[in-house]
Parts: C-alpha cells; structure tokens; sequence
C-alpha cells in the first residue's frame, strides 16, 4: 500500500496558497492547506479544499483525439504529433508563419510557458504567443 | 519510541505508520511503512500539526483492515476515542504512540502551545469577540450584545468549509452544512448566524477542543470558543466529557427510529 | 503586486477598489481582515456591495467604469489638503505638474456628478488614505477590463505615488492576478512583444542573445495579442491556432463572434485536460496532465515562484504539457530534449537575468522565492521600488476621465457587469465537475436589486432574457441588494449562460488589448411561463 503526502501550490488563482496532496494508491484522495506555507499559514478557500476533485473527473480527457468528418476518434500520440506538425508546416509554407497564433496559459507552469513560447518564436516562427490573461 | 516503531512495523502489528517528518524546512504529516525502516529515523515528534486521526480514518474507509499506528497528543487521544465510539475506527487496529506533547498555558483544555492563536487585535476586541476569551469572559457582555459580536465574527466567514473539512471528529458523508433547503447555497457570507450554529450544534457531544478548526480558519472566527460553549452545555446536561471515556456519547439515539413520544434521556 | 501578501496585515489603510477579495481572493481578504482588525482604516469601492463592503471604514458604490473619475477626485482633495507626500514627490518622482494641472479639474462635485459617490465620501476616502500610512492599494479585474483599463491603473499608481506608499512594506499598487500562473505566464514571455522577463523582442541585443541560445533566427516584430488575433481569424490572416490549457471561446468576450472566428480557422489544436467548449471545436485535441500530474514552479500575485510536485501518474495517455510540446517541436524538426523541467528552468533563468536568474529548484524550496532575484545569493524581494524606482523616477500621468465604451440608453436601460463567485473558477471547466463545488452553485445566475425586480414583478429563481446590442442569453434571477439599483451583476462561470454573448469585444483598452467585460448595456424581460 502506498500513502504519501504531496506538498504543492493550489491552482484556483493568483495567491498561491500551500497544499498538502494526500496520495493512496495512486490516486489523489484529499487536499489538507500546508500549516507552516507563509502565503495561506494552514488555510485554504472551498475550492483549495476541493483541488483534488478535478483531478479525479471522469471527465479528463484521456487519449489524443482528431477529428474526422466532424467526429473525435481517438489516436496515438505519434499520429495526433504528426498530423498538428504536418499541419502547421503545410500553413507555414503556405501562409506564412505569421498566419499561426498560439495562446498560452494562466493555468500551466513557468517551465512550460516558457517552452510555448520557445516553440512559437523558434520552431512556428512569430511573435504571435498570447495568454488569456486579459479575459 | 523509533525502535518500537520499527518493532510493531516488523512484527506486523502495524501496517504504517502515521507521523511527521521535516520536507525542506517543513514539517509535514507522513506515512512510514515497513519497506523503509530507516525512514523511521527522520520522524518527528514535536508537535501535532495535522488531523492525522481523519487520516487514518480516510485510510480505514478505503481498507477496513488496515492496522494504524500514529503519533498522539491529548486531544488526538480523546479524537480516537470519539472515532471509537462512532465506529469509525476500530480500537483493535489503531496503536497510538503518545508524542511528547507541548506546555501551554491554554494545557486546561489543550496541549498544544504552537496552535495558540495569535492576539486578537483591538478593532476585534472591541466589536467582535477575543479569540483567548473564556466562556465566561465572553457571556459578560448582555445577550444583544454577544449576538451582535458573534455576527460580526460569523460574517466574515468565506464558507471555505475548512472548519470541517479539518476536523478530525467530522465524518458524515453527508454534511447539514450542505444540505440546501437548512442553508442557503452561492453566497458570502454563508446565511449567518444559521450556518455557524448549525455545525456548532453538531459539535455537541463530538467536539474534542483541538483547536484545529480555529487553525484552520481564514477569517479567524472564534470557533474553538463556541463549540466549547455546546460542551459545556452538554457536560453540565449530560455529564458527559467529550473524547475522555469509551462510553456512548448521549447523542447517539440520533438514527434510531424516530417515534412521535418524548423519549427521556438516559441517565448518565 | 508591488508589495507581499503577508505585508497587508501591517497595513495603515487599506484600499479595495474592483476587487471582490473575499470571494476572489479569500486568502488575502483574510490578511485585509486581520489588518482591519488590529486597526488599519479601511476602503471599498465597488460598483456592487461586496462582503468586504460590511467591514469597511467607507465603503461606495461608484458607477461602472468612473474608476478614473474617483481616483483624480480623491487625488484632488488631497492635494488641495496638502496631504501629499512632497519630498517623496521632490526625490523620487517626475512630472507631479501633470497630475497637478489634470486633477485640478476634478472637484468634489463634478467628480460626485459622474460617480455618484458623495462628496462627504469622497472627503472621508482621500483623508483615510492620505493620513493613514502606509497604504495598500488593492485591486483586481474591476479595474482593469476597461477600455480605459491602463488609465485605471495608471491612475492607482498616481494615488499610490502621491501619497508616497510606493516602495515601502505594507504599501503598494497590489493587483490581484485572478489565475494561478498569469505572472508566471506574463514572466515567460507568453506575450507578442516580449521573451522571458518583459525583454523585448524588438531589441536588438535581446533579441540576438535569444537567436543566439535557441539557434534559431527569431522575429524581432511584435506579434498579435489575443485580442487583434479574433479579427485575423475573421479576415483570414491567422489560419491556425494552437491553443494551450485555455477555453477562449467561453472567456473571450462576445462569443457569437468568437465562434465565428474559430469556424474560419484552418486547423485549431487544442491542449487541455477536458474537453472545454474550446477543444469541443478544435481539430486536434491533446490531452495534458493536471498540476498534480507533473513537476514545474508557479509564480503567484506576488512575484513568488514556488515548486509544485507531482502528487500521481498522469490519467491515460495524458502528458505534460512540457513533454507534449517538446515532442511536438521535435517533430516539427526542432529537437527539444530535456529530462526534467529543472532542466527548462535553468535554461529559462539563465536567460533572464533581472528577475529569475538567481532561482534554482533548490534554492525555492517549499517557501519559493519573490523575483527581482538576480544572483544566487539574492534573498528575493518582498517589495518593489525601495529606495528608487526600478525605471529611476516614478512618472506621473495626468489623466483625464473617459466614459466607458457603453453606456446605458433607452433601449438598453441598464449597467451589466460580470466577474466570479466564491465557489467556480474560470469558465468552469475545473471547478463544476468538482462535487463539493458544483453544489454551492449549480447554474449560472443576473443579481438585480429588489427594486428592478419588483418593477418588472420578478421573483427570485424567475428565468429573465438579458440582451444587448451583441445578443440575448438566459439566467434566473437573484434579487440581491449587493447591486444596486439599475445594474446588474452575471457570474462568468456558466457555458449554458455565456456571459460573452452580452459583452462588448469592440471595446477594449487601446493599449493592453483588455477587453471591457465590466462594463456593458443590456435590458432585461421576463421569459414568459
């Protein structure tokens, strides 16, 4: 049996409080607020308390999924990578790579904001990075 | 202790152990188990930070025959005795390990001197209620009054359902706090002073004073001060002393059947 | 923020204006309240009654979108009062005269006329803040999306200024960031005009140190922000977007338009952990891994970047979206191989030297660390501006009220504005299939003040038809004295009662593109039974 607690930082908005994820089996079963964090010092709101939940919805996606004839069918992910790089190649010859947009996120880390943008200005090619901050 | 630790882990009597153990700075709570024996040796033994009775009581939920050893205080003594009581936990299970508790001079009725909650300031002082009042110091004030100053308190309230969520006596799975047609949903502050009263009645008879409520709270609302206030009660009513003995608590006639006639309290 | 989370406690005053702390931002309303209650004065401005409202020394109600009007009215009376901060504005500022000449022109009555506050409020207002110090000014969306938004916050910077409670603790010009990682995002570069550090693209040296670390030649043209990017979908320049843990079409304004701009891309790719409204539209639909999922660092309101770990193993086949982009670039024929974010992370602070290049994963810990931290031997800053401004001298602006883009007529009698409640986050998609959230607040829902309600005999829970010049979309009534009479309150969080429909994606902020979702004219109806 594995029991583990998970120090993190809850995602629901800008203040960044500590939290505790507590882990059995693999399977995240509780958030507790982290007593000794000096942003929320062992408090939390309902929905810090309730960070777990999203986790665990049945609802998460799964498996890459394109679009064909108006439908999801679900791939792999070396066939969903290949179809979006052809694609964005094929636009980028065609129209050129300020043609493409990428917006970024609010809700994902640094590491990878910083990689989105890398991808956007190195490998697409423009400037056009945006995030939904202003919404 | 880490050696009986590692004695019960070996042997079997226990399947883990539910301690803490310092992660960069922090002590955190902490599941040892007999994969890792010298793991033991990085427990901590301070102070009680974190519910870790609710926790074993999680981990029982998922495995009923799961056996649970952790690190205990006073009051996490008494929140094992009231889980007992509700069958919640099976005392042949738990192996408490007492941890040396800290002085205090709240020790009348807790034992942990890092929970103490900072001073009230004086805006607080003087429109809403001290946080190290007494039942006594509080009931001073005329009843308009003390209404008046526990409804400044109740509506700073963010309903982050912390008070309960923290717990280590709150087990139902359904909450009256969540129960739509006794509280109104979607708004702040949660309908006062209902909401406060409705968990305060349910603390009576359950509350073991660990204060962990009160830590927990953002708006630093006395709750500590007013479940004691529902224990008093009950104690004088009942004599009964929440968490101090395994005997049934007077409010479990509560899912009996209900008949129409007043039933009498038992005599304690 | 200018100053820390923990600094508010210690604050002489506190000024709350377009922030519902409480239910946006509960773990600093809990600091306003203890401030509050070891005697710091209090302020609330805000179109609506919030709960901070309750608690507050004064507390107003100025009309939708007079943030402007309301600061030069405050700064008026202290300056006329000779309350300001004069060698403060002698050693650290410039162009004090401009704010001068501008807010001379805004006396109590004029100022009253436009924001309905009372000119006995507006004396109390600027005498609390003025000669309580310091001051913590504090704010969030209600000031900034406007199509005067940069005003708004230039005007906040110039009360701040004024009084000298830029660059000391407990100060401060403090917005609230109303999502975990929009400093982070903001800090990345994940803007069109900037890399990593607010370093501009269309530098010449900057730009060369970035060409040079990526290999790669990089534009130096500032690209489009989300806002010019709906009208080049609609007009076919952009033909592709990819979109990254995001739900745009439920969070852009005017969604009838937005709709149409996405049904005119080419090929819309879209990341997400659930299949939002967004990624329901999209071509291709990657599936990410959710923060407890993966290792990283988010940078919260107050410039502190902390770790996160991973709690357990992604659902699925989902993956991080460092690892999906990584692949994604390398596929593409641009390699990107890293191990561990740690290593993204060094990567990303050796080429930010200002703010992150002190950082390491190590060194953050569980407590983090607040940027500027420019060498590893920096402890952070939990304040900025001490001693000196960053840029040298503090500038004034003297800026002149604007009405917002929209205000209420005949046909459209009255004031919506939107914003969140305490239990959703967002466009929803996390917190409504959360139980214990979704339970608080099941659908979407338009306060209206008892008076509007009983004028149109509506009960609460009676579905109404709100339109606007843009559209018409449904929700059931709240009849609620938190908004006052005449305005109108919708919670942003509902795909069934999209908000957007309503608002306004003509009016934005001409510099930072925001978009004025605060401010729009709308009627209402009955539905019929």
């Amino acid at each position: 049996m594995e029991c583990k607690f998970v120090p993190s930082v809850c995602s629901y908005c800008g203040t960044g409080c500590g939290v505790i994820f507590q882990v059995l089996d693999g399977k995240l079963v509780g958030t507790l607020p982290m007593k000794t964090h000096p942003v929320n010092e062992g408090k939390l709101c309902i929905k810090g308390w309730n960070l777990h939940e999203y986790v665990n919805s049945f609802l998460r996606l799964k498996y890459p999924l394109v679009k064909t004839f108006g439908r999801f069918i679900k791939v792999r992910w070396d066939e969903a990578l290949q179809i979006t790089a052809d694609r964005f190649k094929e636009i980028i010859e065609t129209h050129g790579p300020d043609s493409v947009g990428v917006l970024v996120s609010a809700k994902i880390t640094n590491e990878e904001n910083y990689l989105a943008q890398k991808f956007t200005r190195a490998v697409i090619g423009t400037n056009n990075v945006d995030h939904c901050a202003r919404l | 202790m880490k050696n009986k630790i590692k004695e019960w882990l070996k042997s079997g009597q226990i399947d883990i152990f539910l301690g803490y153990k310092t992660l960069q700075g922090h002590p955190l709570p902490h599941a040892f188990g007999k994969d890792n024996l010298e793991d033991i040796d990085t427990l901590i033994t301070g102070s009680n930070y974190y519910p870790l009775e609710k926790i074993a009581t999680k981990l029982v939920a998922e495995k009923p025959d799961i056996k649970i050893g952790m690190i205990t205080q006073d009051h996490s003594q008494r929140a094992l005795n009231v889980l007992y009581i509700w069958n919640q936990l099976d005392p042949e299970n738990i192996k408490p390990l007492k941890g040396d508790g800290c002085s205090s001079n709240l020790k009348e009725h807790a034992d942990d001197s890092h929970r103490e909650a900072g001073k009230s300031g004086q805006f607080k002082k003087q429109f809403g209620m001290n946080t190290h009042a007494s039942i006594e110091e509080a009931e001073i004030f005329a009843q308009q009054e003390r209404f008046q100053r526990w409804m400044y308190e109740f509506q700073k309230c963010i309903k982050c359902y912390g008070c309960r969520n923290i717990c280590p006596v709150c087990f139902c799975k359904q909450c009256s706090l969540e129960h739509s047609n006794l509280i109104g949903t979607g708004s702040l502050p949660p309908e006062a002073p209902i909401y406060h009263l409705v968990r305060a009645v349910h603390m009576a008879g359950r509350c073991i004073d660990c204060g962990l409520c009160e830590e927990a709270c953002p708006a630093d609302i006395p709750l500590r001060l007013l479940y004691r206030k529902v224990n008093a009660i009950v104690t004088e009513l009942f004599d009964y002393e929440t968490g101090s003995r395994l005997d049934q608590s007077p409010f479990s006639i509560i899912g009996e059947s209900i008949t129409l006639k007043l039933k009498p309290i038992a005599a304690a | 923020m200018t100053n820390s989370i923990t600094e508010i406690e210690d604050a002489g005053c506190i000024f709350v204006i377009g922030s519902n702390t409480t239910a946006c931002h509960p773990l600093i309303a809990r600091r306003i309240y203890r401030a509050k209650e070891k005697g710091a004065k209090l302020i609330v401005a805000d179109p609506r009654n919030i709960q901070l409202s309750r608690f507050a020394d004064v507390a107003v109600n100025h009309r939708l979108g007079s943030d402007v009007a309301l600061l030069n009215g405050m700064m008026h009376i202290i300056i006329r009062n000779a309350w300001h901060a004069r060698d403060y504005i002698a050693d650290r500022t410039e162009r004090f005269e401009d704010l001068q000449s501008v807010v001379a022109a805004y006396p109590p009555d004029k100022v009253s006329a436009i924001t309905g506050v009372s000119a006995e409020n507006l004396e109390r207002m600027a005498k609390l803040y003025a000669t309580n110090p310091p001051a913590a000014l504090i704010y969030a969306m209600g000031i900034t999306q406007h199509t005067t938004g940069v005003d708004n916050v230039k005007s906040c910077c110039n009360l701040a200024m004024l009084c000298g409670n830029v660059g000391i603790a407990s100060g401060g010009v403090n917005p609230l960031r109303g999502q975990n990682n929009v400093q982070g995002a903001c800090d990345m570069g994940g803007l069109p005009n900037v890399f990593t550090g607010y370093q501009p693209v269309s530098d010449p040296d900057v730009n060369k140190k970035f060409s040079r670390a990526w290999r790669k030649n990089l534009s130096d043209k500032p690209g489009m922000t989300i806002t010019d990017m709906v009208p080049a979908m609609l007009d076919g320049r952009l033909k592709a977007l990819y979109v990254i843990g995001e739900n745009p079409k439920l969070s852009d304004p005017d969604w009838n338009h937005f709709n149409h701009a996405l049904k005119n891309l080419e090929f819309l790719v879209v990341q997400e952990i659930f299949l939002s409204e967004t990624a329901q539209v999209a071509d291709v639909v990657l599936p990410a891994a959710s923060a407890a999922e993966k290792d990283g660092t988010f940078t919260n309101s107050e410039r502190r970047c902390m770790r996160i770990h991973k709690a357990v193993e992604p659902v699925g086949k989902a993956l991080a979206d460092w690892q999906i982009i990584s692949k994604l670039s390398t596929v593409m024929g641009y390699p990107m191989e890293y191990n561990s974010p740690e290593e993204i992370f060094d990567e990303m602070a050796a080429l930010t030297p200002k703010s992150y290049a002190g950082m390491t994963y190590e060194r953050l810990g569980l407590n983090g660390l607040q940027w500027p931290c420019p060498d590893r031997e920096h402890p952070g800053t939990p304040y900025l501006h001490k001693n000196q401004f960053i840029q040298g001298k503090g500038k004034f602006h003297g800026i002149e009220y604007k009405d917002p883009a929209e205000l209420p007529t005949d046909e459209y009698p009255y004031f919506l504005t939107t914003g969140r409640m305490f239990a959703h986050y967002h466009t929803g998609t996390m917190t409504r299939i959360s139980p214990h959230l979704d339970i608080e607040q099941r659908t979407g829902y338009v306060s209206i003040h008892p008076e509007d309600a009983d004028k149109l005999a509506v009960k609460n829970g009676d579905p109404l038809i709100l339109s606007s010049r843009r559209g018409e979309m449904e929700a059931p009534a709240r009849v609620t004295p938190s908004v006052t009479p005449g305005t109108l309150f919708l919670p942003i969080h509902f795909g069934e009662n999209p908000t957007n429909v309503l608002t306004n994606a003509e009016a934005f902020d001409p510099l930072a593109k925001i978009p004025e979702f605060k401010v729009s004219a709308v009627n209402i109806k009955k539905l019929r039974a």
